[in-house]
């Protein structure tokens, strides 16, 4: 047999020895070094644990005796839900376009790519709250807040669907002299329209998940209500619509889940 | 008439892939351009429908020079120009009819475009070209349905929709099987006959080139070496063309500079 060696290992993503162990070490130091800075009261914690099993056992059995009012704000936060989704995506559509590094010129691509930066950038509670000053509790702030979340998640993915399409089709209709709008239309419609489709399903599901969180901050919907069972310490009320909530995600997760996988 | 003069193409301030290059093609004739990979044949016949910007230099279309135009205009003259591609860049998701439409893009408004509502002479002359090629049968199928020879066919269509004065087809049968891309190369001999269109063809497959075509020019590093009719083509000519890889033609430029 020849000299060659028998073993091999695979070389450390950092190759500098030193520096790979003193990162280790410095993370290390910090975890230790948070730990015990944070201030966290022990004492409280185990008093709150009581508390906590108060509200629990204050919550069973759950009551649905006011279902009125839980199907009340649940018919507005779908309707929340869908209006924003609907907007949401309308907008969506030309800041993608504007944000797709292999179509639009770099001014627009900055600008595109800020608007987008700058929708993702606040949590919808956030956006709820500052919204909610400026229009007012209720639904419509809901519908603002949802309204810009879904332009910070579907823009984004639906700009880099258009920075993978396949340049040749759009090579194809400059060739023939089409004009920038028909270009659009004929060589990059048809290959993002799907994940177009896709993205907006699952925007509305996931819309419908957002605006019970935003309703808690006072944006309208079911998150509304909720709110206020809590206000009221009617926690078996709040335990309903929890479990409402809940049920209704699995069951939207589940259908928007069926219709894109038709879809793929 | 295309002429080409004093054609330079450089990337990005880089060593020229076009240098200095002179060609003239007319009538109804069928060239085809062969050299190897990295001499330039696809840069310029980009450069001359101006999917690659060219450097300096003029091409004139029948009367316009397709270098000076603004941007607006050169849409106009892009009607003007078919081309077929190597990879069809048919948009797959869409009807053979529609793909065939999109050669008319540039003469039809975005409304009438994206409506679908295609004036009725551009349906029949559809209709006629496709049956001429054997994909009549097809026209509401999505474009991905088709086989690789039938999805050239409808390239092919395409750009003859535009009503062009000339043909540029940038190595349409590399992606084809040999017996697929011989029905094609004899494909667009015919229709140039029938339709009087002067057609340029970047081709690797030497053998079609002289078996298919008027006229072989032969590239080397973005220059013109050999440009003569099929049967001139000897075995000096080809390992003049062939000869050496362009890295080194570079090197031996560089030396001499």
């Amino acid at each position: 047999m020849s000299d060659f060696p028998d073993t091999w290992r695979k070389p450390p993503f950092i190759r500098n020895t030193l520096l790979r162990r003193g990162l280790w070490l410095a993370i290390l130091a910090y975890v230790v070094f948070t730990m015990a800075t944070l201030p966290i009261d022990w004492e409280r914690v185990s008093a709150g644990m009581g508390r906590a099993a108060r509200i629990f056992s204050g919550a069973f059995p759950p009551s649905f005796a006011r279902a009125d009012l839980l199907i009340d704000g649940f018919m507005e936060s779908l309707k929340i839900a869908l209006l924003a989704t609907v907007a949401g995506v309308a907008l969506s559509i030309p800041i993608a376009f504007c944000a797709a590094r292999n179509i639009a010129p770099r001014p627009v691509y900055y600008l595109g790519r800020a608007t987008i930066i700058i929708a993702r950038s606040f949590h919808p509670v956030i956006v709820a709250i500052i919204f909610v000053k400026a229009v007012g509790f209720g639904p419509f702030a809901g519908v603002l807040t949802l309204t810009v979340y879904s332009i910070g998640f579907v823009a984004k993915l639906l700009a880099e669907r258009i920075e993978e399409i396949d340049f040749g089709q759009v090579e194809a209709m400059r060739s023939a002299g089409a004009p920038f709008f028909s270009t659009l239309i004929y060589a990059i419609a048809p290959q993002i329209l799907a994940r177009q489709v896709g993205l907006s399903i699952y925007q509305l599901d996931s819309n419908l998940r957002a605006s019970a969180v935003v309703g808690l901050v006072g944006a309208g919907g079911i998150g509304a209500t909720l709110a206020n069972a809590f206000g009221r310490y009617d926690y078996d009320f709040a335990l309903a619509i929890t479990m409402v909530i809940v049920g209704v995600i699995l069951v939207s997760e589940a259908v928007s889940g069926i219709i894109r996988e038709k879809l793929a | 008439m295309l002429k080409i003069e004093k054609l330079v193409k450089r990337y990005n301030g880089g060593d020229p892939v076009l240098k200095d290059l002179d060609l003239e093609v007319g009538g109804q004739e069928v060239v085809s351009i062969i050299g190897s990979s990295g001499a330039g044949k696809s840069t310029l016949l980009r450069c001359i429908n101006r999917l690659v910007e060219p450097t300096s230099g003029t091409i004139t279309l029948n009367g316009t020079d397709l270098t000076q135009l603004k941007k607006s205009e050169l849409r106009l003259a892009r009607r003007r120009i078919g081309m077929v591609f190597q990879s069809f860049n048919l948009v797959d998701r869409l009807t053979v009819m529609e793909n065939v439409q999109s050669g008319r893009l540039g003469y039809i408004s975005t409304w009438a475009a994206l409506t679908r509502r295609y004036p009725k002479e551009d349906i029949r002359r559809a209709y006629e070209l496709m049956e001429r090629v054997g994909i009549a049968h097809y026209a509401n199928k999505r474009a991905d349905e088709l086989s690789g020879g039938e999805r050239q066919r409808v390239g092919v269509v395409r750009a003859l929709m535009q009503q062009p004065e000339i043909l540029l087809a940038d190595e349409p049968t590399a992606s084809l099987d040999p017996k697929t891309s011989e029905q094609i190369m004899a494909l667009l001999r015919d229709l140039a006959n029938e339709l009087e269109l002067p057609v340029i063809i970047n081709i690797h497959n030497v053998t079609e080139a002289k078996q298919y075509t008027d006229r072989i020019v032969g590239m080397r590093y973005g220059r013109i070496i050999f440009d003569d009719v099929p049967d001139a083509l000897d075995a000096a000519a080809m390992d003049e063309i062939y000869a050496g890889v362009p890295a080194e033609d570079r090197a031996a430029q560089g030396a001499a500079a």
